[in-house]
């Protein structure tokens, strides 16, 4: 990564990821956004040591000694079956998680036209609090004029796009609060596609946009 | 080269640049490298009861104690099988069990709840952080023993928060309803308590890291 980047989680929300405790759904975006910020991944390994230091001060609780036994045995039948351990192929250079999720093969996303020129693939992720989805938009390309009634995680996962208040570009990692209005533009020299978690439906401030209504309803799987 | 000249050589490395040599991050190596079960039955008779007690601190929804040991169990398990994959040089042994224990109770917990179409599983978030990182990043640590030190002197009320989290399991909103405070007062205060134990990565260190 040679560009910096400048939007990160903040230290909240790498604590309860490090915790285990961050909603899937914005597990998936810190998960996004590590595959490109090695300051916080550097973060992240000191986080586990709280939780390691915290788990070993306390007192221990006495266990049987057949459990020893018990897990040796599982280990010995584990190792008599064949490997299953396939390697995957990567399809891209996305981040692990969200190629995990491309490939779902319960629930395989699909590209589908959201505006001229944006397009939206939804993810399968288990919990109804958010959307996560791809965008893809075109260069150039300008998406609809919106604002937003809950909460927007995004991670740029391939090139760049801008909006009022500045260029973002892979790996950064942006929230919105509700009631920002903004109008992404994608960079002219490329397509930009972005990981996204919504957390309620989004309301077109665009007097055309309530045609689009439709197609920007919230859909979490 | 043979298998123990390998080892021998691996902590000799590790001795000279100060890295990580306490008894446990040695057994699990030996577990990883040569499959010592000797070594892992020492890591177990240590770490099965703090895997334990770790597991009976779990408030989240839908834990019951019943689970403890089947949480003991699974995560010894992952230790045999995935031990040739520990690096030392990114996390002591005591820090890499603690990220096993943490994902297989997360893992189990999502496994039990019924709304289970998420198509990965707790180690598949963390599969990025196991890329590479600059040495230079990974040198700004603390030691575990600093760590553990500027641990104990955090004020009762900040410590409180962060054993809510790591092993209670609360998220800070539930930490917030829980101890009846503001939101923003439970995020300030481990905010507080990172900057007092000085494990975020310095704002200067950041550039250093831009001109690399």
């Amino acid at each position: 990564m040679s560009k910096q980047l400048t939007q990160h989680p903040d230290h909240a929300m790498l604590v309860e990821f490090s915790a285990g405790t961050l909603a899937p759904a914005l597990a998936i975006c810190v998960s996004a956004h590590l595959h490109f910020c090695e300051k916080c991944r550097a973060e992240l390994m000191s986080l586990n040591q709280i939780g390691s230091q915290l788990m070993t001060q306390a007192e221990p609780t006495e266990v049987d000694d057949s459990l020893l036994d018990a897990v040796m045995e599982k280990i010995d039948q584990a190792e008599t079956m064949p490997s299953k351990a396939v390697e995957q192929e990567t399809l891209s250079d996305f981040p692990f998680a969200v190629n995990q999720l491309l490939n779902n093969p319960q629930h395989k996303p699909f590209w589908k036209r959201l505006s001229g020129s944006v397009d939206i693939a939804r993810f399968q992720t288990g919990q109804s609090d958010f959307e996560v989805a791809l965008h893809r938009i075109c260069a150039g390309g300008k998406t609809p004029k919106h604002d937003h009634q809950g909460l927007e995680y995004t991670v740029v996962l391939k090139g760049s796009f801008s909006d009022e208040k500045a260029v973002y570009n892979e790996g950064d990692f942006l929230v919105r609060e509700p009631g920002d209005i903004h109008q992404p533009m994608g960079a002219q020299n490329g397509e930009c596609i972005c990981l996204s978690a919504l957390a309620a439906p989004i309301k077109l401030t665009n007097p055309f946009g309530f045609l689009m209504k439709p197609l920007l309803r919230i859909n979490p799987m | 080269m043979d298998k123990n000249a390998e080892s021998g050589n691996r902590v000799a490395v590790l001795n000279r640049s100060e890295k990580r040599t306490d008894q446990w991050t040695l057994l699990l190596i030996a577990v990883g490298e040569k499959r010592d079960r000797a070594a892992f039955a020492q890591l177990f008779k240590h770490f099965a009861p703090l895997l334990k007690s770790f597991a009976q601190a779990s408030r989240h929804e839908g834990w019951f104690p019943g689970l403890s040991e089947d949480l003991v169990q699974e995560v010894m398990i992952k230790v045999w099988q995935k031990a040739a994959g520990f690096n030392p040089e990114k996390a002591s042994a005591t820090t890499w069990i603690y990220t096993v224990a943490r994902n297989c109770r997360i893992d189990m917990l999502r496994r039990k709840s019924n709304t289970q179409h998420l198509p990965l599983e707790n180690e598949d978030f963390w599969h990025e952080a196991d890329e590479e990182t600059p040495v230079s990043l990974l040198r700004q640590r603390r030691s575990e023993d600093k760590l553990q030190n500027s641990l104990s002197q955090l004020p009762r009320e900040q410590n409180e928060i962060l054993r809510k989290v790591y092993l209670e399991g609360k998220s800070h909103a539930e930490a917030s309803t829980e101890l009846g405070l503001p939101l923003g007062t439970v995020k300030s205060r481990v905010r507080l308590a990172l900057q007092k134990m000085q494990i975020l990565v310095s704002p200067e260190y950041q550039d250093e890291l831009h001109h690399e």
